[in-house]
């Protein structure tokens, strides 16, 4: 398990799949999360700076999860930070889409937090590769 | 008709085409409307089009109970999981301390049965708990299916307002008058919305109420 204060930012339009993300990496043991309803209110809230992970619908109004990503990997202050994909879109041009725009991960609904937490896992791991 | 013209500005016609083919388009159009209204079509569009909103609505009422009974479910999961980590925890400590007690020699031996009944129950405690809430953990994540259909009920919505939208037009292409006629059958089913209609009640108070100003 990575650090277990970094600062999670759960996105998706629906409150209950917020909560459900929440409850799910505090049993994973990161209890240090905070929520945005879409991706223009993620993105501002990212840009303020403090967040270590996101993890995102792509379906949302105002921004979608797919723009919010592109935007993130557009700003060099917040560029590498890491992004889960977590969403109903289960075509394959969507998921090569979030590939190339820079996605770290992908998990397509409904999941099991067994894919959760292997996912997390995965992303780590290869940070801490990339890192060393 | 004027975008469906404009899609074909690559054919440019001489005024005198234009105008015959607008001539044209204008008679089938008359035509349209007098076999809609004779065959009572005009009718059939117009009552589609006053029930749809009231699909919308069904549906938005589906979307918003799932939501509420979705809400519930995680508010006491959420109030349930830390109860479990709480007896966990608490039968735990005391098993260590009356292991930690029964080491020591010199207490009875009816003491010690009592003592290891505890342990047993307090092993038990432990294990229920911990299965208790891998069950919640689940109750919680079959939450998920708000989410799901709250996505398809909004894209249907959608799609219905769409609908609704192109079918009114047409009624206000072709029909002159559209009388809204209110349902005043007795089967109106739970009431989505009850604020926004006086002849409905939205509580038991409500009820009780008019109940009482009839003698009952």
């Amino acid at each position: 398990m990575a650090n277990p204060n970094m600062k999670f930012l759960v996105v998706d339009d629906f409150s209950t799949m917020r909560r459900i993300v929440r409850n799910l990496l505090k049993e994973l043991g990161y209890s240090n999360v905070d929520e945005a309803e879409d991706g223009a209110i993620a993105l501002s809230k990212l840009k303020a700076g403090g967040f270590d992970f996101v993890v995102s619908d792509w379906n949302m109004p105002n921004m979608d999860g797919l723009t919010m990503l592109q935007n993130i990997r557009s700003d060099p202050s917040i560029a590498s930070l890491p992004v889960l994909m977590v969403t109903a879109e289960a075509k394959k041009e969507n998921i090569i889409a979030a590939a190339s725009a820079g996605a770290n991960g992908y998990i397509v609904k409904p999941f099991t937090a067994a894919t959760l937490d292997e996912k997390l896992a995965k992303i780590f791991e290869k940070l801490e590769k990339a890192g060393a | 008709m004027r975008t469906k013209a404009s899609m074909h500005t690559e054919v440019i016609p001489t005024m005198t085409s234009q105008d015959e083919m607008l001539n044209r388009i204008g008679h089938v159009t008359r035509a349209l409307h007098d076999s809609l209204r004779g065959l009572g079509l005009d009718k059939m569009l117009e009552q589609v089009a006053q029930e749809i909103p009231d699909a919308r609505d069904r549906l938005n009422y589906v979307a918003r109970m799932t939501e509420q009974a979705a809400e519930r479910v995680l508010n006491a999961t959420d109030e349930a999981t830390p109860l479990q980590t709480d007896l966990a925890t608490g039968a735990a400590s005391l098993k260590t301390r009356w292991e930690t007690t029964l080491t020591n020699p010199s207490l009875k031996s009816e003491y010690n049965l009592l003592a290891n009944e505890t342990i047993e129950f307090l092993t038990l405690t432990e294990k229920n708990t911990a299965a208790t809430k891998a069950l919640l953990m689940d109750i919680m994540m079959a939450q998920d299916f708000q989410d799901l259909t709250g996505q398809v009920i909004k894209k249907i919505t959608s799609l219905a307002q769409d609908l609704e939208k192109q079918l009114v037009q047409v009624l206000v292409d072709f029909s002159p008058v559209a009388n809204k006629k209110e349902d005043d059958s007795l089967l109106n089913g739970p009431q989505i919305d009850p604020n926004s209609k006086i002849d409905v009640v939205s509580n038991q108070e409500q009820v009780d109420d008019l109940l009482d100003s009839l003698g009952f």
